[in-house]
């Protein structure tokens, strides 16, 4: 009975181990966004923005670190809803997490500071 | 068992990815070549999320889509063939990631949905291209993959499971489309297999699968 329950859990944790190849956790982002870009309401803006925070503040992927473009993304849509500071900081955020990302981000930032 | 036989590496029906290793990649407005409309939309925001699983760093696409719009680029067709170094200058992107939608149809029994997609990776650096696949998927969008499902059981339930209760099922079937068909192509630099899947299975450069 002990062998069989241990061999239960190993499957399961290896069955855990499959799904787990994610490199991030993107929860309900990508849906939430779709919705916002299509409707554009402030009903849809709102889960949106709820979906960002998730995504930035609760990583269980590999890597364990904001996805590529949502610290940007994010910082962005704060910045056209007049939080920008608070946007620009994100903005900025995404350049230190991937300075690949620099031409363009610093690009934005540079609109809108203007 | 033929099949294994005739498999070919991904350095060897990808060559160019591993010379140039591009890191960042521009998602293009899909061409949509199908009489459904809205297909270039629903597809579009699909393919940035498995790209990013795939280990490389993707531009927002709606950031950068604002930008196509104001520079008229939102038509991916003047682009496909043209000189990609603007891509380069204003992004940084190392590479193009352009999408032709072949056929979008809907079974009415069932609720399943094929989508005909080409996939074309171009460097924005010599114009190349760097990754090149075609999929004709049929994904079931009243099930769930519920597992094992073989040598692509893990990506597709991974994209499973990021599907949330809310999407259209035309968003899930052409985001499991992209999962699929992208499934042997070589991983970015935030890859658990980053420079280390040269000799792990391409796949046909035509592939008609059913994903559930």
């Amino acid at each position: 009975m002990k062998k069989f329950i241990i061999s239960a859990v190993c499957v399961m944790a290896m069955a855990s181990c499959q799904t787990q190849q994610s490199l991030y956790s993107w929860y309900d982002s990508e849906d939430a966004i779709y919705t916002y870009t299509k409707r554009g309401t402030e009903e849809t803006l709102a889960k949106a923005m709820a979906q960002y925070e998730k995504v930035i503040s609760k990583q269980k992927g590999l890597r364990k670190v904001v996805p590529p473009g949502v610290n940007a993304e994010y910082g962005y849509l704060l910045c056209k809803a007049g939080k920008k500071e608070e946007g620009l900081t994100l903005l900025r955020a995404e350049i230190k997490a991937y300075p690949e990302s620099e031409k363009f981000i610093s690009r934005i930032i540079n609109q809108l500071e203007k | 068992m033929s099949s294994c036989a005739e498999q070919v590496t991904r350095l060897a029906q990808y060559p160019k990815m591993y010379e140039e290793k591009p890191l960042t990649i521009a998602v293009m407005p899909p061409i949509n070549q199908t009489n459904f409309v809205e297909a270039k939309d629903y597809f579009y925001t699909t393919l940035y999320a498995p790209l990013c699983e795939k280990g490389y760093y993707v531009y927002s696409p709606m950031m950068t889509m604002e930008m196509f719009q104001s520079e008229s680029a939102y038509d991916a067709e003047q682009f496909i063939e043209a000189d990609l170094s603007q891509f380069r200058n204003v992004l940084g992107a190392d590479a193009a990631m352009f999408t032709i939608i072949k056929s979008w149809k809907r079974n009415k029994i069932g609720g399943k949905l094929t989508a005909g997609v080409e996939y074309i990776l171009r460097s924005t650096k010599t114009g190349e291209t760097l990754y090149k696949r075609e999929g004709l998927i049929s994904v079931d969008t009243s099930v769930n993959s519920g597992g094992g499902g073989g040598l692509f059981g893990a990506l597709v339930d991974m994209a499973a499971t990021a599907i949330a209760t809310a999407a259209t099922d035309k968003v899930v079937a052409g985001r499991r489309c992209t999962v699929f068909v992208l499934s042997d192509m070589p991983e970015g630099k935030y890859g658990t297999k980053y420079d280390q899947d040269q000799n792990l299975p391409a796949g046909k450069s035509y592939v008609k699968a059913t994903v559930k």
